[in-house]
């Protein structure tokens, strides 16, 4: 998937930096949907979907678990942030636009957007 | 928003798949991971296992590098603030080898650049303090 995404980014004009930011964003999210479904023994399909505008990529990654969790304890017993915290932490800074939704029917979406900066004439 | 279609993209190039490759040695009684491929969800247990196999036999002052490391996420990052706990808990000590700017940045991000130390080579990795 990462591959997929990465050759779009690419071809839609982005640099390699910004393509690097678009697979982690994206496997990030991915991920978080992937152990939502584990913690909750929910058998629904991560999905993800993509398209590309001339201005910018609007990817989206949903799955069919429990309404968003709570809020996750921001830090440990020891005080390092949790997986969770740093995945949205490199989501809120690596996309341009980012939200999360809960989806009719059930489970969340993670909407995000990167920009493609015009072309250099 | 059209659903994926894995066969309307090309892929770039061929890739062998996700793999994760694992080298231990020892360099001034540090125990050296080289870390080669992708570290994600599905790779970072393997990264894990063998962190947790060198504590438990008694190794703990580990460096990882990370120099061959194509990507990482928050499960590796996740892998490697578990190690560190446990190297901690026996006073040992847990650093990185890392230039590769697009792995720094992710600890960057994250704020880990202020819990690990980074090193720019094994060498120096491994003859700093313990």
């Amino acid at each position: 998937m990462r591959l997929a995404i990465g050759s779009l980014a690419r071809a839609s004009g982005l640099d390699e930096e910004r393509v690097d930011d678009v697979r982690i964003a994206v496997s990030e999210a991915c991920t978080n949907a992937v152990f939502t479904n584990e913690e909750t023994g929910s058998d629904g399909p991560v999905t993800v979907a993509w398209v590309a505008h001339p201005d910018r990529i609007d990817v989206e990654v949903g799955d069919r678990g429990p309404t968003a969790a709570d809020q996750p304890d921001v830090l440990d017993s020891q005080g390092f942030s949790s997986r969770l915290v740093m995945s949205v932490a490199l989501l809120e800074e690596l996309a341009d636009e980012l939200s999360f939704e809960s989806r009719s029917g059930g489970g969340s979406l993670v909407r995000m957007s990167f920009r493609i900066p015009e072309a250099v004439a | 928003m059209a659903p994926f279609d894995p066969d309307s993209f090309p892929i770039a190039r061929g890739r062998t798949p996700m793999e994760l490759g694992l080298d231990v040695r020892n360099v001034d009684s540090h125990a050296v991971v080289d870390v080669k491929g992708e570290i994600d969800v599905y790779t970072a247990p393997k990264l894990r296992e063998k962190l947790i196999e060198l504590v438990s036999e008694g190794s703990y002052n580990v460096v990882v590098n990370l120099e061959g490391v194509d990507f990482l996420d928050s499960t590796g990052l996740g892998v490697l603030v578990g190690a560190l706990k446990r190297v901690k808990a026996h006073d040992g000590s847990l650093s990185l080898v890392c230039t590769q700017d697009k792995i720094l940045k992710i600890f960057k991000i994250t704020g880990l650049t202020k819990v690990f130390p980074i090193h720019s080579s094994v060498e120096e990795a491994a003859g700093g303090a313990a």
